[in-house]
């Protein structure tokens, strides 16, 4: 049908509607109402936003006052009291901001009036309602410690309908916090009236009780002691059973409950076969669709966390196969997203074992993609999983890790956030000489063209001392590393080259050092554009270079320079070249001071020598520096 | 004797079998021992009423527990609701179907997203079925986009069924399967679970499971023995042995 009934549905329209005297009419807009936000978050939002909620309150306020005038019609006065109950329940299911509105317009009291109603609809649109209110933290806490409420709620836990029952042991589950709470519910009877519902009651009540028994047991090992007694056996076998239920949630929630009691006294449920079958309920859990699928590798964490004894039965299970098949297969619900990964960063939390499973199946590559995720806990998640797999002093994982950080600057400053290069360093000062090498190359390519900030902070973790330290390390490997990463700070920015001359310029003088003693090539490469980059600063840097490249101390006359321009290394040869072209750009004013010097040591004539060069870069700058050199009038 | 006492015979029987190890058994012995399994009327009741109850014969199921005293499991009379919404779906009235389930049950669509998803989505299908093109496109907009900003697991199949929009002719494209009553049973067969579960009733009758397993033993008997077999389920005759 066209405008006419499209526009009488539009939010506005209902809820003038809404404010109408006719019953009829205030029947037909509520059911309307009803029928658009029941499913539709949006649509909640939206009559949110219109002030829906305190216009369905005050109608349910009226209405349940008229019931006590016996001249109402009961029947319409019923019909209100249900569809008003129902709005207002739907608003609130799973909706925080619906629930605040809910209390906010002073509801609860008169939904709590509701259940005393004789009609059982009505009984029932109120229960669900309060229900609804009681899943999310935002319900009014429920004193357990009063006399009157205690028997309120054991009125509630006694009644044959499933929803009054059901709020009973929601109230439960939201306010049972402390162990004195714990204790008067025990002693009030609570959980072996919760325990029969276990055995003989309905879906959603075993669910509630499950709830709600783990809500008693938590943290506190008397009550368990108390209720499982002697013989384990009997009311905690009602919770073991429905570990393999056939419904899903019930799965879930009696793993929770089981899980619960297990962190609590773990002397309890020491069986192998009971934690092997959590194991595997729960990893199976990880495929149901929806809110099980989501919950489930959180509650396989808490199974899991500290406790190598199940994390070694569960990397048995194929758990990092099953959570990498996760990841695999997106996109993900972002609770779903981070579950996964929070689970596995516990798997991989102590033992080597699983980091290495973890590293063969290349999980690493889909956890960095995680942290860039839109979602701040998927990436806070990732970040924990990456700091649990690096723990390991495996090569391996550092080189996977050198991989991640040349990256965006995103992911840059989530790694300093996450401690990373606190732990880079840390694995700097390794005894394994690998460890260090490896470790060295993540923080150079961290700072490769990275901004000055960036630097600042590697570099006032790393210090002067440690790095000219590293840079003399016994090791060749850590050396090139240490070297190249001070290539990388110094490159860019002309400020960066001051980090070479801190502490009175430890590090400028362990270069100079390691290029006098060193026979390696690859050291000669990197320490050689170290150089290079300090060259193309200013006067002081380029005559800081010089004293390093000729030693005022020196009955060897013949600098290492020589030695670099004659290797056969055509990359060592192309940074001693560059390193003398910017020593001896013209626009300087000590150039043609420097260019003597240079020529004096027998490297111009060393140059002349290599104008055709086999390698084109190294030919090239050989023209460059040449040709500056006529410009000083010579040759 | 009844169709149903042979076939639960038949699959007792065989059960029985499975444990020696017998070649060839003959008709007459096969009958023999098929004769001396026990089988109790009040079980065979319990899972006629189980079935009439979860596919929704309301009037079989109460005139078969007056005239058997088998007592069913749920309250019959929610069996007409859950009818009448599975029937709405099936005729292509979604809306009221959808009006039907929250009268019954609030909480179903409140907390089943997906079932909601193609709830709405069958609206739209139904929509474009009679032409309504401009209150498809509203619809399109308003209901269902949300749905997909909600949760991005139901993206996909939005655009498939939103891409239905874009074809002159709906029943010879891509997508035209959404159009089959097919999809309106699919639908009507996910609300029917839907209902049964939160009334904390298994979905599928029990019959059905009875008759595969019935098969799947047949299947296993058949690598150690020959023996007289009920290949056709509707009339459970045994069929010879092959020699």
């Amino acid at each position: 049908m066209p405008s006419a009934t499209v526009n009488s549905r539009r939010p506005i329209e209902l809820l003038s509607r809404l404010a109408s005297d006719e019953p009829e009419v205030k029947v037909r807009a509520l059911r309307e109402v009803k029928n658009q936000i029941i499913g539709n978050r949006t649509k909640k939002l939206s009559f949110l936003k219109l002030g829906a909620v305190p216009a369905v309150a005050g109608i349910l306020a009226d209405s349940a006052d008229d019931v006590m005038d016996s001249n109402c019609d009961n029947n319409n006065v019923n019909n209100i009291l249900v569809q008003s109950a129902t709005v207002l329940g739907s608003f609130a299911c799973g909706f925080d901001a619906g629930v605040q509105a809910v209390l906010d317009a002073g509801a609860f009291l008169n939904l709590l009036r509701l259940l005393s109603n004789s009609n059982e609809k009505v009984v029932d649109a109120g229960a669900r309602a309060l229900r609804m209110i009681y899943q999310s933290k935002l319900a009014p806490k429920y004193d357990f410690l009063q006399r009157k409420n205690m028997e309120f709620l054991i009125s509630l836990l006694n009644s044959e309908n499933e929803n009054v029952s059901g709020l009973g042991a929601s109230i439960i589950t939201h306010s049972c916090k402390t162990s004195l709470e714990q204790k008067a519910l025990f002693d009030a009877g609570i959980l072996r009236k919760l325990d029969s519902l276990l055995e003989g009651g309905s879906l959603s009540q075993r669910d509630a009780s499950l709830e709600s028994i783990a809500a008693i047991f938590k943290n506190n090992p008397e009550v368990i002691s108390k209720f499982a007694g002697p013989e384990i056996g009997r009311p905690l076998s009602s919770v073991i059973d429905l570990v393999k239920d056939r419904y899903p949630r019930t799965r879930l929630l009696a793993c929770m409950c089981l899980i619960v009691i297990r962190n609590t006294s773990p002397h309890f449920l020491q069986d192998l076969g009971i934690k092997t079958t959590l194991i595997h309920i729960l990893l199976e859990l990880l495929d149901d669709p929806g809110q099980v699928g989501y919950e489930a590798p959180f509650a396989f964490s808490s199974l899991i966390a500290q406790r190598e004894d199940i994390q070694k039965l569960a990397l048995e299970a194929n758990a990092i196969d099953k959570l990498h098949h996760h990841l695999q297969k997106g996109p993900l619900h972002p609770r779903h997203y981070e579950g996964i990964l929070l689970a596995l960063a516990d798997m991989c939390s102590k033992l080597e074992s699983c980091r290495s499973k973890f590293l063969s199946l290349q999980v690493l590559n889909l956890v960095t993609d995680a942290l860039t995720d839109n979602s701040a806990d998927v990436r806070t998640a990732a970040c924990i999983c990456l700091k649990s797999v690096t723990r390991s002093i495996k090569v391996a994982a550092l080189g996977a890790i050198c991989n991640v950080v040349v990256d965006f600057t995103t992911r840059k400053s989530i790694f300093i956030q996450c401690g990373g290069i606190k732990q880079l360093v840390e694995l700097a000062k390794s005894m394994e000489s690998a460890v260090r090498s490896n470790a060295l190359w993540a923080l150079k390519n961290f700072v490769f063209l990275a901004d000055n900030r960036l630097k600042e902070d590697v570099f006032s973790e790393l210090t002067a001392s440690m790095l000219s330290s590293l840079i003399c390390d016994p090791e060749p490997c850590v050396q090139e590393q240490a070297l190249a990463l001070v290539r990388n700070l110094v490159d860019g920015y002309i400020n960066s080259i001051e980090f070479v001359f801190a502490e009175d310029g430890l590090i400028l003088g362990a270069i100079g050092r390691q290029l006098q003693s060193s026979s390696k090539a690859e050291i000669g490469i990197q320490g050689m554009y170290a150089l290079c980059n300090v060259a193309s600063g200013n006067e002081f840097h380029k005559e800081a270079v010089m004293h390093q490249l000729f030693p005022q101390t020196g009955d060897k006359n013949q600098s290492y320079m020589i030695k670099f321009l004659l290797s056969n290394d055509s990359q060592l040869r192309t940074a001693t070249v560059w390193t003398i072209v910017n020593l001896t750009c013209p626009s300087s004013p000590g150039a043609s001071g420097r260019l003597e010097k240079l020529r004096n040591a027998g490297i111009v004539s060393q140059l002349k020598n290599m104008v055709n060069d086999s390698c084109v870069d190294v030919k090239l700058r050989v023209r460059t520096v040449l040709g500056q050199s006529m410009g000083f009038g010579d040759n | 004797m009844s169709l149903f006492w042979i076939a639960i015979r038949q699959l007792a029987e065989i059960e029985e079998q499975m444990a020696t190890s017998k070649k060839v058994i003959t008709r007459e012995e096969w009958e023999k021992r098929l004769n001396d399994i026990k089988i109790r009327k009040e079980d065979m009741n319990k899972l006629v009423m189980n079935f009439l109850v979860t596919e929704g014969y309301v009037e079989a199921a109460e005139k078969f527990r007056i005239e058997s005293g088998a007592e069913p499991d749920i309250d019959l009379a929610t069996i007409t609701d859950r009818m009448a919404v599975k029937r709405a779906v099936q005729c292509g009235n979604v809306e009221d179907a959808i009006e039907k389930v929250n009268d019954l049950n609030p909480e179903i669509l409140d907390t089943n997203p997906q079932l909601f998803f193609h709830l709405q989505q069958q609206r739209l299908i139904e929509l474009i079925r009679n032409g309504k093109v401009e209150e498809a496109l509203e619809f399109a907009q308003e209901e269902l986009a949300p749905r997909g900003e909600e949760n991005q697991s139901f993206l996909e199949e939005l655009e498939r069924t939103v891409s239905l929009l874009a074809f002159e002719d709906v029943s010879n494209c891509p997508v035209g399967e959404l159009l089959d009553i097919s999809q309106r049973l699919k639908t009507a067969n996910e609300v029917n679970a839907a209902i049964l579960t939160s009334q904390s009733h298994e979905k599928d009758p029990k019959l059905p499971s009875l008759l595969k397993m019935l098969i799947w033993a047949q299947n296993q008997l058949d690598e150690k023995a020959a023996y007289p077999r009920i290949n056709d389920l509707s009339n459970a005759t045994l069929e010879d042995p092959a020699v």
